[in-house]
């Protein structure tokens, strides 16, 4: 049977047609996950990769894409990340971090979030019907204690960003403790962490203390520096892989990130945020920088050392 | 009789009568700490005493940590101890299994010989009561201790809790009071079981603590520490060691070594001071003869 030439030009047509739009209908993702990290840290990074693990244990990742955005944490970069997500219509929004978190929920939208690392005075802030997530319940006080075993302390550097409630709500309540211990407490408000020079020059700390700030971490090769130039005693409210503090008190990131992605996969199977329960991460790790405090001349005392979760030696 | 075949009677007789005496003739009283608070403060606090028994007896007494509560008989038998400091369901297993002498326990610089069990929370935790608890973290010292444990058990099932592994999310166990306090404050547990006298000794060395914690339960009053010795010991030997606990109150240097060991004197103690101990136990479902605490 003789083939006409608009047979076959439709015929190629039509496979065109069918080459072009079946990769696209095959391989779009399912869903689309925004997620929004409070600045760029080594310690969101690691929540995130155990995050993007368990999504992939639970045959997830692959069919689903995942946007990550790591504004500066400042109020305006924090709530156009959310805005930015809230745009795209992804189907659910991660956050990492109190202020991520808060910025997602002031722009009220109806997209489910699940946040972590949130600590837990801001649990008040996020409840809505459509969040839930993991918090941190982390001790202003007992880091404290721990630094101040290790050198006596007149006055008390407060690294915090104005920008992070978070750390404002730390930094109020070392203020505080302080007094109870007749400290003087010099607070350093970090808003960017290119500052961070000037901001600790002429200081009179004779030991620091890091907020759970992104600013303070993202400086925190710098404040180390300082810390060790001065030979003074510093403690960190978050794990850091490279640059990490003489003593760590923190949640750990993976454990949250399974979380997260347990709670994740309950959303894409069509539960409600508000049946799914927020839940406080339960792996707390105290981690003592046995290596620099050595270096600095400074002995923790063997009965905090048999308290560590980690040493680093 | 000829004398050849005196022999084996006077060797029998030796054995019978030097053996006994071996480890004072070993020159050496060995005296086993249970783990109840940080070793290297417990070890600070027990030296002046070990100096001064040593003195006053005029033979070697050595303290020892035992590493864990757990252990503690075993550690006694395998190490031949001649006694230890032991905690109540220590010093139960201690006169249940070899008989051991309970001698003395000292008393606290507030007056009290006895101790109590707190379960305690961070006051930030919202617990309040045992419902509250339901699928919380909580923190044990060891399942040797009454205090750190065994009174634990006993006010979760008064309270309807008979499946602990099911109804908290995580159980864990640190080995030392010290530890499980510091474990809720800094919030890697949302509850905590202790003896009273840790955490009143902790409190008064950081206010702060006392601020940030609430006892939620409180257990009826226990025997504190008491030094049991083996019956094997030399009755002559035993008796002396009481003596000098006993009478340090009136020696001034007895009552130096009784300032650094944190007490006002000692006191004699005696087996039915354990008797509070086995309501306890009843109440927690357990038997010392079947309870299995290692």
């Amino acid at each position: 049977m003789p083939i006409r030439l608009g047979d076959t030009a439709f015929f190629v047509a039509t496979i065109l047609l069918v080459l072009l739009v079946l990769p696209v209908s095959c391989l779009a993702a399912e869903n689309t996950i925004g997620v929004i990290m409070t600045g760029d840290i080594p310690y969101y990074n690691d929540l995130h990769k155990a995050f993007m693990t368990k999504l992939g244990q639970h045959g997830i990742a692959s069919k689903t894409e995942v946007i990550v955005q790591k504004p500066y944490p400042d109020h305006i970069s924090l709530s156009n990340a959310a805005r930015k997500f809230i745009a795209m219509e992804v189907d659910v929004i991660v956050a990492y971090g109190a202020p991520a978190a808060v910025a997602v929920v002031r722009e009220k939208s109806k997209i489910p979030m699940v946040y972590a690392a949130v600590y837990d005075p801001f649990m008040s802030e996020l409840k809505t019907r459509y969040s839930t997530g993991v918090y941190v319940k982390l001790s202003v006080s007992s880091l404290l204690r721990y630094l101040k075993s290790l050198k006596q302390i007149k006055t008390l550097g407060v690294v915090y960003n104005s920008n992070e409630e978070d750390s404002v709500y730390q930094f109020s309540e070392l203020t505080k403790l302080a007094a109870q211990y007749g400290m003087k407490v010099e607070g350093i408000n970090l808003k960017r962490h290119q500052d961070v020079q000037a901001k600790l020059a002429g200081s009179q700390m004779d030991a620091g203390f890091l907020t759970g700030s992104s600013v303070a971490h993202m400086a925190m090769g710098q404040i180390i520096e300082y810390a060790k130039g001065r030979k003074i005693p510093y403690a960190s409210f978050s794990l850091g892989t490279d640059a990490r503090a003489l003593i760590t008190l923190a949640a750990r990131p993976d454990n949250q990130g399974d979380k997260v992605a347990d709670k994740v996969q309950k959303i894409l199977d069509g539960i409600s945020p508000d049946k799914i329960r927020s839940e406080a991460a339960t792996e707390i790790e105290l981690v003592f920088n046995m290596k620099d405090a050595t270096s600095l001349g400074m002995k923790i005392p063997m009965e905090l050392v048999t308290e560590a979760t980690r040493l680093i030696k | 009789m000829k004398a050849r075949h005196c022999i084996p009677f006077f060797l029998v007789m030796a054995v019978v009568v030097i053996w006994p005496l071996r480890a004072f003739c070993e020159g050496e009283v060995l005296v086993g700490l249970i783990p109840e608070e940080n070793i290297f403060n417990q070890m600070e606090r027990h030296r002046p005493l070990e100096a001064y028994l040593s003195k006053k007896l005029g033979s070697s007494v050595r303290f020892t940590i035992l590493s864990r509560y757990g252990d503690v008989m075993d550690r006694f038998m395998s190490r031949k101890m001649d006694g230890a400091f032991f905690g109540v369901f220590t010093g139960v297993l201690a006169v249940d299994r070899i008989d051991a002498e309970p001698i003395a326990r000292a008393v606290n610089p507030d007056g009290s010989a006895t101790v109590q069990s707190y379960i305690f929370v961070r006051n930030d935790s919202g617990i309040r009561g045992v419902k509250d608890m339901k699928g919380k973290r909580i923190t044990f010292v060891d399942r040797a201790t009454v205090t750190g444990y065994l009174y634990a058990l006993s006010y979760l099932r008064e309270n309807g809790v008979t499946d602990p592994d099911a109804f908290f999310k995580d159980i864990s166990f640190t080995g030392s009071h010290g530890s499980t306090i510091y474990a809720v404050l800094d919030g890697r547990a949302d509850i905590g079981t202790v003896k009273s006298k840790i955490f009143q000794k902790l409190v008064a060395k950081d206010p702060t603590i006392k601020e940030e914690l609430t006892i939620i339960a409180r257990s009826r009053e226990l025997p504190d520490t008491t030094l049991l010795l083996r019956r094997d010991l030399p009755q002559s030997l035993r008796s002396r060691i009481k003596a000098v606990l006993l009478g340090m109150e009136k020696d001034p240097e007895g009552i130096e070594v009784l300032r650094q060991f944190e007490a006002q004197k000692f006191i004699e103690a005696k087996k039915e001071d354990f008797v509070a101990f086995y309501e306890i136990a009843r109440n927690a479902g357990i038997s010392v003869k079947t309870y299995k605490y290692k």
